[in-house]
């Protein structure tokens, strides 16, 4: 069957599929919508002809994820590229989600204030896949996760209508977040076509502090719990390798990057309490080298998996100090490991045959929230039934010919590993 | 209509006898929150004490097919918390527990009933604080704060309560229990509490909260500029954004206001200042000296006349006194007024203002500004006689106006009341038909069987044409206020 022919979209408006491949699986047919009447179009097409679309924006995080259950279109958003709106006395901007984030941070670094959405290799990374993603990096502490930063956005629901919710002014509670709820449901409940955020302005000065440290250190809980109270903008833990391939470490030890990014007085005050906790730092960074270490970071990470037989983990726990670690210090993961400390995040590379690395983990309070690669890891991400089936019926209300290929991911699966069934825990005792 | 004994005997099994009210006078107690021309009473009041009893309730609800309407302190200007549909009044106010504190991972799990003050009274030995402080947080209770989504004067800077709710356990309408989100930043799955937190109720009843917490800042320091202009005290918080400096909160106080406060508390505002602009900066002891001359000097650059800046806690509390004594300083002259919550972009803020006070005068009417300028979210007034049905009348006009002027420039009819009964019939106007259509469907699949606050939020929920009249005024009139009944010598009154 000539889908294009089916959708009705001549050769101006299909793509080769070959580079829309998740996880090596290519689509049928990939179509890039020049204008919102065109993508209403090829959704309404897709809904009466039972096809699974997946919205595309950079493909920086969904060519390496699992390819899902079935993947006939790739919808590429690219065409919705416009910087709507963006007065920085509002601090607010509006583009539409297939702006590139450099292109974003460009336009707001010109009037000295920034995206607060951290993402890898921002030069083809979208807005609406960072949305998407729910992606953060380093400075998710301090800067929130794209919920919190979305103030409205315009979406593409299956049927083929484009909805809106929120707004672009900084408070709104009339009405249903649905711009809140997109965020993090990786192109499975709808596709985002424009959104609105809030900025931060570019702090005064930033600083890295780079330090070694040994497993011995990084377990030494004492030794960091000054840290989040002094409220630097992030805390990274980069195993050997992953400081060698950033170019935040040379030696065979851990290296621990302390981000500082704040008014001038208080980075200098800083910086001499930190000294006093933890000695000289090996390496000290200034200025405009400190995002881009981050940026590199977060590049690192989400470049994963580069090689078969790995896959790549996220896992996240309540825990803010480089502590946390200790049950991976000694694993052979660990020269790969990268931790955002303050928001309690550790990115991992295992081998296929590690299944005791998530279980030790998870045992001491971690869950994964992503997995790239290889299959599932045991514990699978641990639903609660009662999300599941409230997850199922959004799922439904909001697309109900089931179009968004990665919707399946929000459907209860019986035949996914459940060894995680703990029910909703009371805190009331 | 109040249920059957036996129904009530039923409740009384579950949650005993003390935990559940159905005389007259407590349904007359519970018909309405801080709205109060929209008046229903629910058929029983019931006030449980632990999550599994919330869905208890709920379970019980279903089978005998009654609504559940949660409600914290009532202080909701919007009717969010009015059981519209009668049933059940499910009163949170004893699940009012600090449940556990983590002062090294800075969270905190509380039960929805704790007062917003209470906790960060509650946790200040630790040296940690709640940020989002609505104006109402003597009273209004953290579920409700969750349940609109609140703000406040200082959400400028840290941002509203969402950002600041790490996890929920939340009842859903077929009583199963569910956690959504946790003590970690990030959470796998859909981020459904991103959406339950400003639902107003209707998506679930939360009955467990885990917030953030945050190190209580070194240094405050709160200014008061006086201008000649509304407009050059608008400029001034734009050139503030625009220069870098987030500020903790930014207040504007217009003369009509201003007088009016001054005239009740003495507390030294200019009489003759056409507006007055408070700026409060925290943070580090080392930055906030830097920052707070930026500001000055800014300020002055657009024409502020003089500075106070608070040599002390007492004077800083005297400033912040003022500010949140609007509300009560209006009451004192005019016996009705419209409160509206409208939201601008900061940049549009001075001609917001301007055609406010037009829009009023056009009807021959007095009107106050007091907002949260640095966020755009104004809270207009506009004074009538309440003796007076024509006046009546013409504020309401007015009021929609307003709103409506709020929309055209890029805002919205709520920054944070929410929607309630009160907003309803303005949604229409904010959203087009296929907004409102998803919006339903979120809410169905959430509540299929529209238990849980039915009819709030979005158009048509009344259930019987949005045109009816209630109490003898159409629907969609905003609602005169009651005044909250305050402790002795609380100046404050209600809060916006």
């Amino acid at each position: 069957m000539d889908l294009s022919a089916t959708l009705g979209l001549d050769a101006a408006h299909t793509l080769d599929p070959a580079p829309f491949a998740i996880g090596g699986v290519a689509p049928r047919l990939a179509v890039r919508p020049a204008t919102r009447e065109e993508l209403s179009e090829i959704l309404a097409a897709c809904t009466r002809d039972r096809l699974a679309a997946v919205p595309w924006g950079g493909g920086t995080g969904l060519t390496h994820m699992s390819p899902p259950a079935r993947y006939d279109v790739a919808i590429q958003m690219s065409a919705f590229d416009t910087i709507v709106d963006y007065d920085p006395e509002d601090m607010t901007i509006t583009a539409e989600c297939g702006a590139t984030l450099a292109s974003l941070a460009a336009a707001l670094a010109a009037r000295g204030q920034e995206l607060p959405i951290e993402g890898g290799e921002t030069a083809r990374a979208t807005l609406g896949g960072a949305l998407a993603a729910n992606s953060s990096g380093a400075r998710r502490l301090r800067f929130g996760s794209p919920r919190d930063r979305v103030l409205g956005a315009s979406f593409a629901l299956s049927g083929g209508t484009i909805a809106r919710t929120g707004g672009r002014v900084v408070k709104n509670v009339a009405g249903y977040g649905i711009h809140r709820l997109l965020c993090g449901s990786r192109g499975g409940l709808a596709a985002l076509v424009q959104a609105s955020l809030k900025l931060v302005p570019a702090p005064e000065a930033r600083r890295g502090l780079l330090y070694d440290a040994t497993a011995h250190e990084l377990r030494d809980a004492s030794r960091w719990t000054f840290l989040p109270r002094l409220e630097p903008a992030a805390v990274v833990v980069l195993g050997r390798d992953a400081a060698r391939a950033t170019g935040a470490g040379i030696g065979n030890s851990f290296t621990v990057v302390i981000a500082l990014e704040d008014d001038r007085p208080w980075v200098e005050q800083q910086s001499i309490q930190i000294r006093s906790a933890l000695g000289a730092a090996r390496e000290v960074v200034e200025g405009g080298a400190v995002p881009l270490l981050l940026q590199a970071i977060t590049d690192l990470v989400e470049a994963r998996p580069s090689e078969a037989g790995i896959q790549a983990l996220t896992l996240v726990s309540p825990w803010n100090s480089p502590a946390a670690l200790g049950v991976v210090l000694d694993d052979p993961a660990s020269p790969g490991l990268v931790q955002h400390s303050l928001a309690g995040r550790l990115h991992l590379e295992l081998g296929l045959g590690a299944p005791s690395t998530v279980r030790r983990l998870t045992e001491s309070g971690f869950i994964v929230t992503e997995h790239r690669g290889g299959a599932a890891p045991e514990p699978a991400i641990p639903p609660f039934r009662a999300i599941l089936a409230a997850s199922a019926r959004i799922r439904r209300a909001l697309d109900p010919g089931a179009v968004w290929a990665y919707g399946d991911e929000w459907q209860p699966r019986p035949d996914a590993p459940r060894t995680h069934t703990t029910e909703p825990r009371s805190h009331d005792r | 209509m109040p249920l059957a004994r036996e129904r009530i005997a039923e409740l009384e099994a579950l949650l005993g006898a003390d935990g559940v009210l159905w005389s007259d006078a407590a349904r007359f107690t519970y018909e309405a929150d801080a709205l109060t021309l929209e008046r229903f009473a629910p058929d029983v009041i019931v006030l449980p004490k632990r999550t599994d009893e919330v869905a208890a309730i709920v379970r019980w609800a279903r089978t005998h097919g009654l609504a559940v309407t949660p409600r914290g302190a009532g202080t909701g200007l919007a009717g969010g918390a009015t059981p519209e549909h009668g049933g059940i009044s499910l009163s949170l106010n004893r699940m009012d527990r600090l449940l556990r504190v983590d002062p090294e991972r800075m969270h905190a799990w509380v039960q929805p009933g704790l007062v917003n003050l209470s906790l960060s009274q509650q946790v200040e030995p630790h040296g940690l604080y709640y940020a989002p402080d609505p104006a109402s947080q003597q009273v209004s209770t953290i579920g409700g704060n969750v349940a609109t989504n609140a703000g406040g004067p200082h959400c400028l800077k840290y941002g509203v309560t969402l950002n600041h709710v790490l996890g929920l356990v939340a009842v859903l309408y077929d009583g199963s229990v569910v956690t959504l989100g946790g003590e970690a930043l990030d959470a796998p799955d859909a981020d459904l509490l991103a959406v339950v937190t400003g639902s107003e109720g209707t998506l679930a009843i939360i009955t467990e909260i885990c917030v953030r917490l945050m190190p209580r800042p070194q240094a405050v320091k709160t200014m008061l500029f006086d201008f000649d202009r509304i407009d050059a005290a608008c400029r001034a918080v734009s050139a503030a954004i625009a220069s870098g400096i987030v500020p903790a909160a930014m207040e504007i106080m217009d003369q009509h206001t201003t007088r009016l406060v001054e005239d009740w508390l003495h507390i030294g505002l200019p009489l003759d200042a056409g507006a007055v602009l408070l700026i409060e900066v925290d943070g580090p002891a080392v930055a906030i000296e830097a920052q707070a001359e930026r500001i000055i000097a800014l300020a002055l650059a657009q024409g502020a006349r003089s500075t106070r800046v608070a040599k002390d806690a007492a004077e800083r509390a005297a400033i912040w006194k003022g500010r949140k004594s609007a509300f009560g300083a209006y009451g004192r002259l005019a016996s009705g007024f419209y409160i509206m919550d409208g939201v601008v972009p900061r940049t549009r803020l001075a001609e917001a203002l301007e055609t406010i006070v037009r829009l009023a005068a056009e009807r021959g009417l007095e009107c106050g500004n007091v907002f949260h300028a640095g966020d755009g979210n104004l809270h207009p007034h506009v004074l009538f006689d309440s003796n007076d049905p024509g006046a009546q009348a013409r504020a309401l006009d007015a009021a929609h106006e307003i709103l409506r002027m709020c929309i055209r420039m890029g805002g919205t009819i709520s920054g944070e009341h929410g929607v309630g009964i009160e907003k309803r019939p303005l949604m229409s106007e904010v959203y087009g038909e296929d907004d409102l259509a998803a919006m339903e469907r979120l809410r169905a699949a959430f509540d299929p069987e529209r238990r849980l606050n039915p009819g709030k939020i979005l158009p048509g929920g009344g259930g019987c044409g949005e045109t009816r009249a209630v109490n003898g005024r159409p629907e969609g009139a905003p609602a005169r206020l009651r005044g909250v009944a305050t402790a002795s010598g609380d100046v404050e009154g209600p809060w916006i």
